[in-house]
């Protein structure tokens, strides 16, 4: 059965191709305006037919923007809503309000046995699963919008007074959470490879060079290991989470992971909830993706006719690399993130 | 041929040399082969900085086969060079390198390589500069016009020298005066940075007007003025740093703004350094601007260079009035030497090298006439250049091939001559492997070394250094230049090489460093900030539309351009050195059994 895009869906994708919607939280923010869309306008009786039109439309937008790993996060957290928001109404209905897996006691926990997990018929039509999604997609909402301020905020726990920090590229919430750092702390050095090829860290430093009491430092990225060694803190942001703790992060990052490592320098990796995935590192030419070789070396010189000539985007950054993950919901150490996804996630609903 | 040529110099010096006739023998056939390529194919003709630059790099390989085909083809080379030798000899003439056995020497295959591959640059950079050619002419025209008020002051200056002596009559040798004339073109280009501080604007009429001036000034060698403009227009090309550095002379005082690097000088850009002072050789302010501009870059390319200019201050000096030969001219080496070390920071190889001929000069029998003394001195920069360079080299070269199999991916950063030389000869031997070139911004070096690679036929990946972890899982070895080895075993050498080191380790990768032991010092160092040379920072910015556009109005943004970094030795598997393939903390092993590398 191949299903077929929204109207809407299909306007996103086009949107982030063409580049005009950029960015994790943009995307995400977008993805959840058309899945509530779907949730008030689209007719579905039952919670399982809302839940084959998520899942199909997030299919599609997964096969259409393989690299976007947040449009599938938020199908997978509309996915649990909707899940939970049946199975509590329908406790409410059969009065079964301990057999809800919002409290799992200790009695229950020992007594559980795999058997007692019995499947839930969600093709039950329920009446006010609709008014009760609507409103559980606003407490996301709400989330999702102060995700980068709910990071910054933890700023001061993590930095004091006149500390070096290095960073790669560009990043929304790195930039925001140095912001708040300048304002709270005195004599920071922020020290900015710039990422080339697209040298996004140039942005970055022109920014924060607006604030005051701050020393801003622009190195290429070859020099990221010789500065390393004078280097407290490493804060990046990164693309998502993986199941494992490790990151997709820019490219470049795993250098930077690496040198951080060599020199015992803590690596503090700023990354919103939406961005934890359920996905496992496989080979690398599904993992990455190749950007426009032009920035690297122009098409006209002479040796560019017979070299091969890559621009990849991400790097992956093993977990052991990092040594601490700040969301929105506090910090996480790279092996608790498996504990964070099976919060986050519906287990059935892993695989979409 | 030689006597009617050397008739007005047989006056005037009685003991003419072989060097001398050699030299002008040289000279000769240069001046006939520009004649010859001007009608034939201009575009050949114009000798640019680039394949300047890429013959004094590929001395490396030229000086190292010449020896080794010396002893099989004598014969055969000797023809060859009748015939080619020429053109050749007008690049190494060009860059002021006159070596004593070249001219009669042969021409091998790579020194055709070579030729070649220079032209080929040379008809590229002419190519670039037709596009900028409006915006180059006007420069030009500037330079010219000061060119015309500064005429007598570095005539003066050159008569102050002590290649003033000779230089009367050696005017007629193209050679020479071109030497010359490329020393007061740099002093004029300096003095035209110092006026174009002092003046605003120039009008485009008295610009016309000076220009025709100054072509009126130098009349005897109209066939040549024509070369001496495109010289400059490449200039102009070949450095574009040289431009944004005018505009940082402004605010050089905030130059070293980053407080951990408060310590370390930057190249001092100012104008006043490349006036002509009476106390340089001509030979050796050139080679300062070219130091400072990175004309000549990479540490064998830096030695070679300052070596060939060394032995024009040997052959060039008189020793004063009642004055100790060897004395005076250690201090008249030390003043060079110090005006080198203020256009840009010495070279580890430069300053072992310069160790050397000191030690050199305080060995000198005293009883000896000077002209033998000059030609011991001579010859000792000679064989240090062939051995220490050439030979090492080679030896480097031979041991790798060893380690070079088929199906190999090597995985180099940057541009190393040493690391090119060995991949050149196991192309030669057939094996068949494949390159990855790591580069990164703001020099991009890497692209030469594509270049030269792909001028030999190897397959090759071109990657920015972010992008190292994508390509090291296909890498087999990975091999670097190094700047130069420190006692303590760590290896220094262009920024990001440590980097490369760090990735391939943790991806398992054999690390070869490959480095001659002239390039050893007995400097300690552990981190790359105590010890670093700094880099324009304005090459950080990127042209077009960039964020970091005049950062010098934001008191709170510094771009840094760190020139060098340390690798640890625990990154690095070996030390390939001509003596042997060693662990890096070998290093002061090597300092002792050989101890005249560095004391």
């Amino acid at each position: 059965m191949r299903e077929q895009p929204l109207k809407e869906v299909t306007q996103l994708i086009h949107a982030i191709k063409m580049g005009l919607v950029e960015g994790s939280y943009s995307i995400t923010n977008k993805t959840l305006d058309i899945f509530k869309y779907i949730i008030m306008s689209k007719s579905w009786d039952s919670a399982d037919a809302l839940m084959q039109i998520v899942r199909a439309q997030s299919r599609i937008l997964q096969a259409a923007l393989p690299q976007e790993t947040v449009t599938s996060n938020i199908a997978r957290r509309i996915l649990k809503l909707t899940r939970e928001e049946f199975e509590l109404l329908q406790a409410k209905v059969q009065h079964f309000a301990d057999d809800s897996q919002a409290s799992l006691s200790l009695h229950k926990l020992v007594t559980q046995t795999s058997e007692s997990c019995v499947s839930v018929d969600y093709s039950v039509p329920q009446q006010g699963l609709r008014e009760a999604l609507l409103d559980h997609l606003q407490e996301v909402e709400t989330e999702l919008e102060t995700s980068s301020e709910n990071i910054s905020v933890q700023a001061e726990e993590h930095i004091h007074s006149s500390e070096i920090i290095l960073t790669l590229g560009h990043s929304r919430s790195v930039e925001n959470f140095l912001k708040r750092a300048i304002k709270k702390r005195q004599f920071l050095t922020i020290i900015v490879a710039e990422c080339a090829p697209a040298c996004r860290g140039h942005n970055l430093a022109a920014t924060l060079a607006q604030e005051k009491n701050v020393e801003i430092i622009v190195i290429p990225d070859a020099s990221i290991f010789a500065m390393m060694s004078r280097i407290n803190k490493v804060i990046i942001g990164t693309h998502s989470v993986l199941a494992n703790g490790g990151l997709r992060a820019a490219c470049g990052a795993n250098t930077v992971a690496l040198a951080a490592k060599h020199y015992s320098v803590p690596v503090i990796v700023l990354a919103p909830m939406y961005k934890l995935s359920p996905l496992h590192l496989c080979e690398q030419d599904a993992f990455n993706m190749v950007g426009c070789a032009e920035d690297v070396i122009a098409y006209d010189s002479m040796p560019a006719r017979d070299a091969k000539v890559y621009s990849p985007m991400f790097d992956y950054v093993a977990p052991e690399l990092v040594t601490l993950f700040i969301s929105n919901a506090g910090g996480h150490a790279p092996s608790y993130v498996y504990r964070l996804l099976s919060e986050l996630y519906h287990p059935d609903d892993l695989e979409l | 041929m030689q006597k009617s040529s050397s008739n007005p110099q047989q006056n005037a010096s009685a003991d003419k040399t072989r060097e001398q006739v050699m030299a002008e023998r040289e000279a000769k056939k240069q001046a006939k082969l520009a004649k010859k390529q001007k009608s034939v194919t201009p575009a050949t003709t114009i000798i640019t900085e680039v394949e300047q630059t890429t013959i004094t790099q590929k001395l490396t390989t030229t000086t190292t086969t010449t020896t080794k085909e010396q002893s099989e083809l004598p014969l055969r080379s000797i023809n060859v060079a009748d015939t080619k030798t020429a053109s050749q000899s007008s690049a190494q003439n060009s860059t002021d390198s006159v070596n004593p056995t070249a001219p009669g020497s042969e021409k091998t295959r790579e020194q055709i390589k070579a030729e070649r591959e220079a032209k080929k640059a040379a008809k590229q950079a002419a190519k670039s500069a037709k596009s900028n050619n409006v915006d180059a002419a006007t420069k030009q025209l500037n330079n010219l016009q000061v060119a015309t008020k500064i005429e007598p002051a570095p005539a003066a200056a050159a008569i102050a020298t002590g290649a003033a002596a000779t230089a009367d009559h050696e005017k007629k040798k193209p050679a020479l005066t071109k030497a010359e004339r490329r020393a007061i073109q740099e002093a004029q280009r300096a003095a035209k940075a110092q006026g174009q501080t002092k003046k605003t604007t120039v009008t485009p009429g008295s610009v016309k007007s000076a220009a025709g001036n100054s072509v009126k000034a130098t009349p005897n060698v109209p066939a040549t003025t024509h070369k001496e403009h495109k010289h400059d227009r490449n200039d102009k090309e070949e450095s574009p740093a040289k431009s944004p550095s005018k505009g940082g002379t402004v605010k050089a005082d905030r130059e070293c703004k980053v407080k951990l690097f408060n310590h370390l000088v930057s190249a001092d850009k100012d104008a006043s350094l490349f006036i002509n002072d009476p106390n340089v050789h001509p030979s050796m302010a050139r080679l300062g601007v070219q130091y400072a501009q990175r004309t000549i870059v990479g540490s064998n390319a830096r030695c070679i260079a300052f070596l060939h200019a060394l032995r024009q201050v040997v052959q060039d000096f008189e020793t004063p009035a009642k004055k100790e030969f060897g004395r005076s001219l250690d201090v008249a080496v030390k003043h060079h030497v110090d005006h080198l070390n203020k256009c840009r920071p010495l070279a580890v190889s430069v300053y072992n090298a310069y160790k050397q001929f000191k030690n050199q000069l305080t060995q000198l029998p005293t009883d000896t006439p000077e002209t033998e003394l000059k030609e011991l001195l001579g010859h000792f920069i000679d064989t240090y250049i062939e051995n220490q360079i050439g030979k090492a080299a080679q030896a480097i070269s031979s041991s790798m091939q060893e380690k070079i199999t088929d199906g190999d991916v090597l995985l180099t950063f940057a541009c190393s001559s040493l690391i090119q030389f060995i991949c050149e000869e196991a192309k030669r031997r057939k094996v068949t492997f494949r390159v990855i070139v790591v580069d990164s911004r703001p020099f991009c070096e890497g692209q030469e070394m594509l270049r030269r690679l792909h001028a030999c036929g190897i397959p090759c990946t071109y990657v920015l250094i972010n992008a190292i972890s994508y390509v090291m899982p296909e890498a087999t070895k990975v091999m670097l230049g190094a700047h130069a080895l420190l006692a303590n075993g760590y290896v220094m050498a262009r920024t990001g090489t440590a980097q490369v080191a760090l990735v391939a380790n943790s991806h398992n990768v054999p690390v070869l460093v490959c480095c001659e032991t002239h390039k050893f010092s007995e400097r300690f160092q552990t981190d790359a900030i105590v010890y670093n040379e700094l880099c324009d920072p304005n090459l950080l910015v990127m042209d077009g539309k960039c964020s970091l556009n005049n950062w010098q109005s934001k008191s709170r943004l510094t771009p840094l351009n760190l020139s060098y970094d340390i690798t640890p030795p625990e990154l690095v598997s070996a030390v390939v050195t001509e003596v042997a393939i060693l662990p890096c903390t070998s290093v002061p092993v090597i300092l002792r059994i050989k101890p005249d590398i560095g004391y």
